[in-house]
């Protein structure tokens, strides 16, 4: 009898969900948070907001973290000698030019015996600049998979030249390259000044005793754009490809055979000189973000930032979105976090956390930027390639503050340049193993704060933390309404009634599967088409298909009849879940994409409800709810918000170009590999279309 | 009318069985593009079709399969799939043949696991009439679960990414199915060659001997005897006589009879099997060292963990980090958790032998050493089995995205770790334990869920008692 007695407390506890037995603390939270999950959704997701705001003031400065870097700690060996070397390479090249107008392969050959009296291996190496695809199933998949192109033309392909000199206390094993990209055909005096300073440098590191690790120069041809050549090169220097290219036979030079190659690659620095510095000293801008938000270790950008600072008196900078440093707002929570931080430190002098209003605009304009390239997953420069390799690069943008004909300017401007790049080789030359002490997860506020990813994850977490709580407490109450309507306590499939809404979700899952795949087949549709055909052609199509999915697939519509629609709480339960999950992946391929994602995806999920209702009451509140969920839904909408942002950045857009602009960003996205295209297609997509589902639902 | 719905059922049953054969065929015949045979999630040590047919090269070149630790299977399916894995087809994808066996693997599972799911649902509405709950059929309805279980199998993508991955597993699940298959049908011999089979490709079903044994022995599934025996009782009061005439068949002792006859039967055969496989098994491997070489090669494997390579398993990990003068002590310590829950289980849930069996299956692949995602299609196909007796089980949509999530999450913390070289061990591993404790959290359930409808048969029945009385 005692044993009924138990069964019948279970039961009655499994029941209603209120407990007589008392549970376990951590339960009886999790009941107290799902009861109360609208106060806790928008206390969470407001400070999820907040903690984004506050990242700039949380940045941390940065160390060297590996200690076997040592930065700075030897003297600089580059002489003027040196410097003579790279600007007589440098005068070579510009009066060939002057002579030999529109010939660049004599410009490669000059380098290449420039590079051979210095006593290093060099070859040439061809490639075709064009190798980006879109294939739907190459997304994940490793470099390797570029294939070759069949029948090129010998009309356009360019020649990287590399230099390879051979350490004299290495084994052969590891190595540094540094890169300058060129264009040969009519490349600016600004590159020629990029060629000037790693000559010198090179002359200097033949005759050195001190490296362990072989240099590799590359002199990329970047008439294809920068990013193009290094990655062919990385291409042939990692996976060769057997067969025989036809670019071969288009010229008398023979290129296959003398590929040369060093050992693995410990780190690449890419160096180019652009433009004018607009401040007094010279400029040097870091760029780091590669595919899909990865960046190079933290210790590498130290120690360049390091050295270019207190070494050679640089002026260094990051990247930041300009248009935020003049925003009022901003400037009002700069203030406020100014404010604040100061009273913290007078009620206790050892709280130091407030920081001016300015540098807060600087960082959150820093920081923004960084958001802003690692979400969209487009490398920012040619280091992007070598990260595809595990090797951890990035590119020196460095701008003199001279103009780039004056003669004497130029010889300092040379010593300092060589003399950075050299103190990072030697660096990186100590190392023992692969960088691996430092961060590879971070933000950088300024050249030297970086934003750790224990720190902006909070801002995530807290961002997503009110989707399971809501669809918990919405399933428990979707539960509860379909025992109430089935008056049938005998035959409840209760634990199992979720199926119906699965299968709806993950229905436009799939349909949105389908739709990102769709502009595959979309560009082999024969024929030239402009981007807006493209594009119309794309939403039609899908368009069509989801009307096709709404008529065959009676359960999915939202205009169903009340028999076959699911209960709503239920499906906007399943649909916050599936949003959760997706949210939560992507965090992890990339994090830029899944914050910004989050800011918007969550309000819709969260404010999704039934609009009919909502009309039918007539209350203010939840005509006030219905009329947010509505403008949250046109928001969200990709091609709406890309016409948002585009507004915002002051671009003016109406009309048909939009959908032309659109298609041309995606397909700049799936070019690139980008996993942010898979999120929008597969995640937001799916999920705002469930959240519409939810809009117009006839309960 | 009844009879056009059955009909409609069945027809769609077909439907979908069938695309999913297509759907199998589609995907086999991308080549190359989805590489999933190099997934550690689908291909490990011992079911890898990459290692088979490296361990066919070396016996085709006169030199022992096992040599250089490539190669840990079972010699018999190195004779049978080998000479699939070298045939090509000309303009075909390399290994399709032995792509075609598994999805016939597959589809066999399918049927079995359809015909084991038709005779457990006779069962259930049997012993539900019995116990006097269905009066009439329309009473309660009761789910084709044979059926869905065939569909289950066939659908679930972690049997689709095993089958098309082109890992063994698709044949180890066929063998376990096929005991089972024997053992519910009381075909003794079949049974014990499946079992016999199932222990010889990967070892962990030896634990199946058990429900097995329970099957032949006291009969399918059913609810306590207790029941039937306080139901008997109330009626016996009343003496009425109508379905007695079942009953009778009951002893009045409180214990099952116990078919000691099939059992030893079922022991006659399981030995004759084993005899005949490692006779098989030693001609084959005649020159190359013998039984001892491949006792060593496949259960010392299995059992001495020492491809230390990432899987979905906890096990990779531990072993990595522990001390060698350790290792011996943990090996033991890990290998007898299994061991351990075997007997109180089979204590307690004897009168339900299938769904005992589901339970090791399931405890298995959590605490196997190189467990894959086909392990988990066959355990969750099984669970199928029960959707009856399991409708009220508790937390099954948080265990629906748990599992949806971890398995979408491998790959990624698998890229990050490997190929980006952004992440570290700790995140693969991170996902594994994860991966476990979803596991756990789904046995666990399942087993408190049919322990509820059991009380919940119990309490209705005394209900029923006391309105009748």
């Amino acid at each position: 009898m005692a044993a009924v007695n138990r069964d019948n407390e279970e039961e009655v506890k499994t029941d209603d969900g209120s407990p007589k037995i008392k549970p376990r603390p951590i339960v009886r939270l999790g009941i107290f948070l799902i009861a109360h999950s609208p106060v806790f959704s928008v206390v969470f997701s407001a400070a999820g907001v907040l903690a984004l705001l506050l990242l700039p003031l949380l940045a941390k400065n940065t160390y060297i973290s590996e200690n076997a870097l040592m930065p700075g700690s030897a003297r600089s060996m580059l002489s003027n000698r040196d410097v003579s070397d790279g600007s007589k390479l440098v005068k070579d090249i510009k009066n060939f030019r002057l002579n030999h107008e529109g010939q660049g392969v004599e410009v490669q050959k000059l380098i290449g015996k420039y590079m051979s009296d210095m006593g290093a291996e060099f070859s040439y190496q061809k490639f075709h600049p064009e190798g980006n695809q879109f294939h739907p199933l190459h997304f994940f998949s490793g470099p390797d998979s570029y294939t070759l192109l069949e029948n090129v033309s010998c009309a356009s392909y360019g020649v990287n030249v590399a230099g390879i000199i051979r350490a004299p206390r290495g084994d052969g094993k590891e190595s540094i390259v540094l890169v300058t990209p060129y264009d040969f055909i009519n490349g600016g005096d600004y590159e020629d000044l990029s060629l000037g300073i790693v000559s010198s440098l090179f002359s200097l590191l033949s005759r050195v005793t001190w490296l362990s690790k072989d240099i590799i120069w590359l002199v990329a041809d970047s008439r294809y754009g920068d990013y193009r050549p290094v990655a062919a090169w990385l291409t042939e220097y990692h996976s060769p490809s057997f067969k025989v290219s036809d670019l071969l036979k288009c010229d008398e030079q023979n290129t296959a055979d003398n590929f040369r190659r060093a050992g693995t690659m410990a780190a690449a620095l890419v160096l180019k000189v652009d433009g004018r510095s607009e401040k007094f000293e010279d400029t040097l801008s870091i760029f780091a973000e590669a595919s899909n938000g990865q960046m190079p270790n933290l210790d590498l950008i130290n120690v360049v930032n390091y050295l270019a600072v207190h070494r050679q008196g640089f002026y260094v900078k990051v990247e930041k979105v300009v248009s935020l440093l003049s925003s009022s707002w901003l400037k009002i929570f700069g203030e406020i976090f100014e404010a604040v931080g100061k009273l913290a430190h007078m009620l206790n002098p050892d709280w130091n956390f407030g920081i001016p209003a300015a540098d807060y605009l600087e960082g959150s304009a820093t920081l923004a930027s960084s958001l802003y390239s690692q979400a969209l997953g487009i490398p920012t420069g040619p280091h992007g390639a070598f990260r595809d390799y595990q090797v951890d690069a990035i590119t020196l943008k460095v701008s003199p503050r001279f103009p780039p004909d004056s003669k004497t300017r130029q010889h300092d401007f040379f010593l300092r340049g060589a003399r950075l790049l050299e103190g990072t080789i030697r660096s990186v030359n100590n190392l023992l193993e692969k960088f691996h002490q430092s961060f590879f997860l971070y933000m950088l506020t300024s050249p030297s704060k970086f934003i750790s990813v224990g720190v902006y994850m909070i801002a995530f977490a807290l961002l997503v933390a009110p989707l399971p709580m809501v669809a918990a407490s919405l399933y428990i109450d979707g539960c509860k309404s379909l025992t109430n309507s089935t008056h049938n306590p005998t035959e409840n499939f209760k634990s199992w009634k979720w199926l119906d809404a699965a299968k709806q979700v993950f229905t436009l899952h799939l349909l949105g599967f389908i739709v990102t795949l769709l502009p595959y087949f979309i560009c082999q549709v024969p024929g030239q088409h402009s981007p807006t055909n493209r594009s119309i052609m794309w939403g039609t199509t899908s368009s069509s298909l989801l009307l096709i999915t709404f008529v065959t697939m009676p359960g999915c519509s939202p205009f169903s009849s009340r028999l076959h629609g699911t209960n709503w709480a239920i499906l906007k339960s399943v649909t916050i879940s599936a949003a959760f999950i997706g949210l939560c992946l992507m965090s992890i391929i990339n994090f830029a994409t899944a914050e910004i994602g989050a800011l918007l995806l969550v309000p819709t999920c969260l404010m999704a409800q039934p609009i009919k209702p909502a009309l039918r009451s007539r209350r203010l509140k939840s005509l006030l709810g219905a009329f947010c969920s509505i403008v949250l839904l046109t928001i969200g909408f990709p091609v709406m918000f890309f016409a948002i942002s585009k507004g915002l950045l002051g671009e003016g857009l109406v009309g048909l170009s939009l959908g032309g602009e659109f298609w041309t960003w995606l397909e700049s996205l799936w070019a690139w590999k980008s996993a942010t295209y898979l999120y929008i297609g597969m995640v937001h997509l799916p999920c705002w279309l469930l959240c519409l589902c939810i809009l117009f639902h006839p309960s | 009318m009844a009879e056009e719905q059955k009909m409609k059922q069945l027809s769609r049953f077909w439907i979908w069985a069938l695309s999913s054969i297509a759907f199998r065929l589609i995907l086999i015949s991308f080549p190359g593009n989805l590489n999933l045979s190099s997934r550690p999630e689908v291909s490990t040590p011992l079911t890898s079709i990459r290692r088979l047919a490296e361990g066919y090269w070396l016996k085709q070149a006169s030199m022992s399969p096992y040599a250089g630790s490539m190669y840990h299977g079972s010699p018999l399916l190195l004779s049978v799939l080998g000479p699939l894995t070298v045939q090509r087809i000309k303009g075909q994808p390399s290994h399709l043949l032995c792509s075609l066996v598994f999805v016939i693997a597959d589809i066999l599972s399918a049927m079995l696991l359809r015909a084991i799911g038709q005779k457990l649902q006779m069962a259930y509405g049997l012993n539900a009439r019995l116990l006097g709950f269905l009066k009439s059929s329309r009473d309660k309805v009761i789910l084709p679960c044979g059926d869905i279980a065939a569909l289950v199998y066939l659908w679930n993508p972690f049997t689709i990414v095993s089958c098309v991955g082109l890992s063994t597993s698709p044949i180890e699940n066929l063998a376990v199915i096929l005991a089972l298959f024997g053992a519910v049908t009381r075909r003794v011999p079949l049974a014990a060659f499946g079992l016999v089979i199932a222990t010889h490709l990967s070892l962990y079903p030896a634990t199946l001997t058990i429900p097995i044994i329970f099957l032949l022995g006291y009969g399918l599934d059913a609810p306590p005897i207790k029941l039937f025996l306080q139901t008997r009782s109330v009626e016996n009061e009343e003496s009425s006589t109508s379905t007695v005439s079942k009953q009778a068949k009951l002893k009045q002792t409180t214990h099952l009879p116990f078919l000691w006859k099939t059992v030893a039967h079922f022991l006659f055969w399981v030995l004759l099997w084993s005899l005949y496989v490692l006779i098989l098994c030693a001609l084959s491997l005649n020159k190359y060292g013998g039984l001892e070489e491949m006792f060593k090669r496949t259960y010392g494997f299995i059992l001495s963990i020492e491809d230390l390579s990432p899987n979905i398993g906890v096990f990779w990990y531990f072993f990595a980090e522990v001390f060698d003068f350790f290792r011996n002590f943990f090996l033991i310590v890990f290998h007898v958790n299994i061991l351990f829950m075997l007997l109180p289980l089979a204590i307690r849930l004897k009168h339900r032998p299938c769904f005992l069996a589901f339970i090791y299956l399931a405890i298995s692949s959590i605490l196997k050493s190189y467990p894959s995602v086909g392990d988990s299609a066959l355990y969750l196909s099984l669970w199928a089995l029960f959707v009856n007796e399991l409708l009220d089980m508790k937390f099954s949509f948080f265990l629906f995205c748990g599992y949806l999530g971890i398995s979408l999450l491998s790959p990624v913390m698998h890229n990050l770790w490997i190929w980006r070289g952004t992440g570290n061990a700790n995140f693969y591993f991170g996902n594994a334990i994860g991966y476990a404790c979803f596991q756990i959290v789904f046995v666990v359930e399942s087993v408190s869920a049919m322990l509820n409808h059991d009380r919940a048969l119990k309490r209705s029945n005394s209900n029923h008692r006391e309105v009748k009385s």
